[in-house]
């Protein structure tokens, strides 16, 4: 899986390809607009991470321009602009997702996950792990070939670990993925763990392996091979 | 509302009303005034003429003294009388009203009288004379008439001007209304002014101009200063955190120091929380939100209850809702939504676990009631970062938010305390 982070900002660039990196992700840098419109002329990505203020141009053109040469890579917008006019026209140009700063890595790559996986699995939207199969398009989870009822948070809850494999996640992320704007302005975050619990339960009540785990108390990581 | 003319209208009408009322004496006095002169003129000119004529004739005294006798009986109105010379007097000039001895019906007639001394064969005689004049009351009622006559004359003609004006002057002016109204500084759209040669509307729209590119200009320096201000904010935040989610995957990490990465995982996500905060509150106070949207009040309320549903639950408060279908109004509903998160939120914050919650929406108020234990101080209530209670863990602009969003929509928000129940009350 190739991944172009377009992005001014060294630091974040380093952090997200660190992050990304195993997992068959394989990242490439682009600091600026020349160097991101170069690369795409050249080259194709499975994701394209866009940070819409380029210091030598606005990361929109870049859209522009993969729309008007067909390219099918995915698009995920990251922006520190909150600014819904800036959402609409990004998604209006062709963007799949955005994202505000500062988010968390996790949400990141859950996102880049479900793009990478609506645009080349078209039809065959299913994820395996052993005995578990997730149909992301029917929303159904099935263990043994046995559906189980989740409800819209723990399923969600669960694409959410599965595109985050072997990465260790803290409560307070997963609380901030769940509640959005809202999380910290709630005393605890004691929902975010009982809706793990009960997506826990239900896993290995239909005879799932042990494959969510919970690490220092209050982390959580989903652990696969 | 009255449009401007119709109200210059009324005064000027009313102020032609006066004028004329005044004129109906004035003009009764000006013409009796006249017409006594003339006829003291003419009654002066028949005494003169008669002792002319009776000298003329050059009669002996005895008949004339019958002439006279036969003048006073055939001759109405007037009178010869003979009077000593010491009675000699100044003419006499004065007027009398009596009843009219011939006519079938008694009425009422007004008399210019002169009694002017006249010589006939150098001998005084006391001329008088008598000549009917028009009764005043006719002569009032006339020029009434007349005025009313003219006053309802220039009504008309001033409510057909007006009509007339008011569709050609005002042109300019109300093109120039219309294009404000459709001004949206959020949209930025230059307003083109039509020409006019009225110098008022041209200055208007100059000085309207003016106003308005200023206003652009002053409006897109704020907005890029604050998505600037956003960008250098975030930026750092998100290398904060997105180090603090590179550092959780250490496997060396310990327990103790994995507390800590969640403890500074949680500082982050409220000061990020504040400045997206404080960049909202700073747009709502540019105006960068449009107001024009049609916001369905009560789905938005059903939404948030649904989304906070599960936090009620785990606080176990028994909500009690009261929310009445489509209640719609003319704001913006990102905001609203907003606000009604916030009242929400802040209800849940501050309820203690088995308390209650009371949600009640109409037509005009939305109300959200919780159990607590003491007054807020309702001075430091609504400002910014002002701490109500020892808990540390919200934004310290929530409230703050809400109050410049009831400011924004021009609705009234309140805050009681009443049986131990907190209650905010939106009038929208």
């Amino acid at each position: 899986m190739k991944i172009l982070i377009i992005e001014d900002e060294t630091e974040l660039a380093k952090s997200i390809s660190e992050y990304l990196s195993g997992e068959n992700y394989l990242c490439e840098f682009a600091s600026t607009y020349n160097d991101a419109m170069n690369k795409i002329e050249f080259f194709s990505y499975d994701c394209i991470l866009l940070d819409i203020m380029l210091p030598d141009g606005n990361g929109l053109t870049i859209l522009e321009e993969l729309k008007r040469q067909n390219k099918q890579d995915g698009v995920i917008i990251i922006s520190a602009k909150n600014a819904l006019d800036d959402k609409i026209s990004g998604l209006q140009l062709g963007a799949d997702d955005y994202l505000t700063k500062p988010f968390h890595l996790s949400e990141l790559m859950a996102r880049i996950y479900s793009i990478i996986r609506r645009k080349q699995f078209n039809n065959s939207n299913v994820i395996k792990q052993n005995e578990l199969q997730i149909d992301l398009l029917a929303k159904t989870v099935s263990i043994n070939n046995k559906t189980i009822v989740l409800t819209k948070k723990e399923f969600d809850l669960l694409i959410y670990f599965v595109g985050n494999k072997n990465k260790v996640i803290s409560k307070s992320t997963l609380a901030e993925h769940l509640s959005g704007d809202f999380a910290d302005m709630l005393d605890n975050h004691d929902f975010v763990y009982a809706h793990v619990k009960n997506l826990k339960k239900k896993l290995y009540d239909a005879g799932c392996e042990h494959y969510l785990k919970t690490v220092y108390g209050t982390g959580y990581k989903w652990e696969s091979n | 509302m009255k449009p401007l003319l119709s109200r210059t209208t009324k005064p000027f009408i009313i102020y032609v009303l006066i004028i004329l009322v005044i004129s109906i004496p004035v003009y009764y006095f000006v013409v009796d005034a006249i017409w006594k002169g003339e006829l003291d003129e003419h009654n002066t000119t028949i005494a003169r003429k008669t002792a002319y004529e009776f000298n003329n004739l050059k009669l002996s005294d005895a008949a004339l003294e019958k002439s006279i006798a036969l003048w006073n009986q055939i001759q109405p109105g007037t009178d010869i009388e003979k009077i000593p010379f010491n009675h000699v007097k100044k003419d006499m000039f004065f007027t009398v009203e009596k009843q009219k001895t011939f006519a079938s019906k008694p009425e009422i007639e007004r008399y210019r009288c002169l009694k002017k001394v006249i010589y006939i064969h150098h001998a005084p005689y006391l001329f008088t004379v008598e000549t009917n004049i028009e009764e005043s009351q006719e002569t009032v009622a006339a020029i009434a008439l007349i005025t009313v006559f003219f006053f309802v004359l220039i009504v008309v003609g001033l409510l057909f001007l007006n009509k007339k004006l008011s569709t050609s002057i005002w042109k300019p002016f109300r093109h120039t209304l219309d294009q404000l109204k459709t001004f949206n500084l959020n949209n930025q759209t230059k307003i083109e002014f039509d020409n006019t040669d009225i110098s008022e509307f041209e200055e208007l729209n100059q000085s309207l101009s003016k106003l308005i590119e200023h206003n652009i200009s002053v409006f897109k320096t704020q907005k890029e200063f604050t998505e600037n201000a956003s960008h250098e904010l975030q930026t750092p935040l998100a290398i904060l955190k997105n180090k603090l989610d590179i550092l959780l995957q250490d496997e060396d990490l310990t327990e103790k120091q994995y507390q800590i990465t969640e403890e500074m995982n949680k500082a982050l996500t409220r000061s990020s929380r504040i400045n997206k905060n404080l960049l909202l509150l700073a747009k709502i106070d540019n105006s960068q939100f449009d107001n024009t949207e049609i916001i369905y009040f009560d789905r938005l309320l059903h939404q948030s209850m649904e989304i906070l549903q599960e936090h009620f639950e785990l606080k176990n408060i028994s909500v009690n809702e009261n929310i009445s279908s489509s209640v719609k109004v003319n704001g913006n509903s990102s905001l609203t939504e907003v606000l009604i998160n916030n009242l929400i939120l802040n209800a849940i914050r501050h309820t203690p676990p088995d308390g209650s919650i009371s949600v009640t929406l109409t037509d005009s108020l939305f109300e959200i009631a919780n159990s607590g234990t003491e007054k807020l101080n309702t001075d430091l209530l609504f400002k910014r970062f002002s701490k109500l209670s020892a808990d540390h863990s919200g934004s310290g602009l929530g409230l703050a938010i809400i109050s410049e969003i009831c400011k924004f929509h021009q609705w009234k928000i309140n805050y009681t305390f009443e049986n131990n129940t907190h209650i905010f009350s939106v009038m929208i």
